[in-house]
């Protein structure tokens, strides 16, 4: 061995020894989990996929789409056309029918009367205008990517700004659901005795209950609008939550920590809240990911039934709703809202998933 | 045992009283009532109507009257459709759902758990991902997408099977093949992945081990030892399972057109027809916790950990 390998090795070892030297630092739960959870490729997806679904809610009114509620009533059930605009396709569509009509009648080609009937239509096309929003424009040039719905709106319109309605429901719901929950949870964990007797009966009675239908009586009896559907969902959804921050908080209330906060005279609430709650946080979160599209298919499986966000407001639920009827001939009004709609569910699942094995390492493999 | 069977059953009379007691209030607390028309009917005659179905009795009163008549085993007479009583609707269409929830339910839990068995077996192979990804599949898209989506193919595109109709109509028991799937597709799903998880975990156990010591076959491991301790989940799953598939069955019976008692609860809702809305309610309630009854019992004989004092 020369002198030179071994002046290398020694530099190569008082790296080592500095590293070694640096204070440690100390990973706290959330950036552990966040290392762990940009290992899971799934989960990672998932997260890419809600943001941008995120910010297409987001920006809805700064996109250059057209209005979800503006009807243009000629261009009903257009396809959908990446390359032709409105005039083009309803100028097909007009050559077809008037095609098959001629065929019906036994001539192969278009007589001299249907033929004006096209150059007229195709002067209109070209020439008319209206009023949208205060611009006026063109309107046969509108294009639309993925088609348009029974009173001629913009599909993918109608799916962006269902989307806001429906994520938005999604999260408002998880977050009253989630509150009332651990608000409940905690003070019967902690409490305990004949308040926690009775808190857990209440809930022992309401999981006992149909609770979807009762959100449907409460939706078709107090009148369809977007707060009602808020309180129907949250008063039935706050169960599960309250029972698992009720275990945590049992399981939690006898430890030092609170002993040692109770020895300095802290206020039950303070115990509650300060101490108790926060550590049930990582449980909190993994459910309210998960809850979260559970909420969103609550909402869609309401509008579905006709109880949910009424028109001229879309929600994945009720485009899909929607667009079953004439899925036989027009099924983008079918497809589009119901895919939007899945790959938003999967990821968030996928997200959730991953958040629970980065969370709590101990629980892969569980359900 | 006995006793605490017989426990469990006095102990869920309260809570169909509670419900009763609820949902009867909820509607009636309800703005708007069922003989409001767009056409306000003269004062006289709605004060008859009123009369005829003793609505204009004091609320507790007509409260009374209801729970005695439930007693009874009536169910009073329908708001919207005069000419008949609410038992003759749910006599009617209650074995439609019956049928068709019980099939799902079975393909659900059957199949399930043989798919869970398979993947579990066959842990990371090929057969395991993909039943697996069919199970995330499952439990993730929401029945009223799978429902339209099956239809649109295996009926409108390729003609394999009528949309809509019932088994007693002309084309038979093939009519009821996609509402079974679309209503057991969600709880099948989950039911594989909650007994794949199991199995795994139960074929690590010290009692498996044992049994393979002794040189068991692998048949007869899984069925005679593994199978038992690993449905526990299944069955704890099993009153989630029926109060979904409930539930699932209001919207799979109007995608299917089946006229079912999911068909009457919705239009009952929408009609104010307080009575039928309370008729479907008790019995939708009165099966789901007689099936949660026998989930506690059964769970009871599967687990002798369980102690019934």
């Amino acid at each position: 061995m020369d002198a030179a390998t071994i002046e290398k090795s020694k530099e190569k070892n008082d790296i080592y020894v500095s590293e070694l030297n640096q204070p440690i630092k100390g990973v706290s739960l959330w950036k552990d989990a966040w290392r762990r959870l940009k290992k899971n490729k799934m989960a990672m997806f998932g997260l890419v996929v809600v943001i941008v679904y995120a910010i297409l809610s987001i920006t809805a009114p700064i996109l250059p789409i057209y209005s979800y509620k503006y009807q243009v009533l000629e261009h009903q059930y257009l396809p959908p056309s990446l390359n032709k605009n409105a005039g083009q396709l309803l100028l097909e569509r007009e050559e077809m029918l008037l095609l098959a009509m001629a065929n019906k009648m036994g001539r192969s080609e278009l007589n001299q009367q249907e033929r004006d009937k096209l150059v007229r239509l195709k002067e209109q096309v070209a020439m008319e205008t209206r009023e949208i929003d205060g611009e006026v424009v063109k309107v046969h040039e509108r294009r639309y990517i993925l088609g348009t719905d029974s009173l001629g709106r913009d599909l993918l319109a109608r799916i962006i700004y269902g989307g806001q309605v429906s994520i938005a429901i999604g999260i408002i719901g998880t977050i009253t659901s989630v509150f009332i929950g651990i608000v409940i949870g905690a003070l019967a964990g902690y409490l305990g005795g004949r308040i926690d007797y009775i808190i857990t009966r209440i809930i022992d009675v309401m999981y006992g209950m149909p609770y979807m239908m009762l959100v449907i009586i409460l939706m078709a009896l107090f009148g369809r609008n977007i707060l009602n559907l808020f309180f129907a969902l949250a008063i039935v959804s706050w169960l599960t939550v309250a029972r698992v921050v009720r275990g945590q908080i049992i399981s939690l209330k006898n430890s030092e920590f609170v002993e040692a906060a109770r020895s300095i005279g802290a206020s039950t609430g303070r115990i509650v809240f300060r101490h108790l709650v926060p550590n049930t946080l990582g449980v909190i979160v993994v459910f309210s990911t998960l809850r979260i599209p559970s909420f969103i298919m609550l909402e869609s499986f309401l509008s579905f039934l006709g109880l949910g966000v009424q028109a001229p407001f879309a929600s994945w639920g009720s485009l899909v709703s929607d667009g079953v009827e004439g899925m036989n001939l027009y099924p983008w009004r079918l497809f589009f809202p119901a895919i939007a709609m899945v790959v938003f569910l999967f990821a968030m699942n996928f997200l959730g998933d991953g958040l629970r094995d980065a969370l709590d390492p101990q629980s892969k493999n569980k359900l | 045992m006995t006793k605490f069977v017989i426990r469990r059953f006095i102990g869920l009379f309260p809570t169909l009283f509670v419900i009763i007691t609820l949902s009867f209030f909820i509607v009636r607390a309800a703005p708007g009532g069922p003989f409001d028309r767009e056409k306000r009917l003269p004062p006289e005659i709605m004060r008859n109507i009123e009369k005829k179905y003793n609505l204009d009795e004091p609320l507790l009163m007509q409260y009374g009257r209801y729970i005695l008549d439930i007693l009874r085993g009536d169910l009073g007479p329908s708001f919207s459709y005069p000419d008949h009583d609410v038992n003759y609707f749910i006599f009617n269409s209650l074995p439609k759902s019956l049928i068709l929830g019980s099939i799902a339910l079975g393909i659900a839990v059957i199949v399930g758990v043989g798919v869970g068995m398979i993947s579990s077996v066959r842990q990371n192979t090929w057969v395991d991902y993909t039943a697996m990804s069919f199970a995330v599949m499952g439990i993730t898209i929401p029945l009223f997408v799978v429902g339209p989506v099956l239809m649109y193919f295996l009926a409108l595109r390729l003609n394999w099977l009528p949309t809509s109709g019932w088994v007693t109509g002309q084309h038979g028991w093939v009519t009821i093949i996609m509402p079974v799937v679309t209503l057991s597709l969600p709880y099948f799903a989950y039911n594989a992945r909650l007994s794949r998880a199991s199995i795994l975990e139960v074929l690590r156990s010290d009692y498996v081990r044992t049994a393979r010591a002794k040189g068991l076959r692998e048949i007869v491991i899984m069925f005679k030892h593994v199978l038992k301790g690993a449905l526990l989940p299944v069955v704890s799953y099993l009153g989630p399972a029926f109060a979904g598939i409930i539930t699932g069955s209001v919207v799979v019976e109007r995608i299917f057109r089946i006229p079912g008692l999911g068909q009457f609860f919705v239009q009952a809702a929408f009609n104010r027809d307080y009575t039928l809305l309370m008729g479907t309610v008790i019995v939708y309630s009165v099966i789901l916790i007689i099936m949660n009854f026998i989930v506690d019992i059964v769970y009871g004989f599967l687990d002798p950990r369980i102690s019934y004092s």
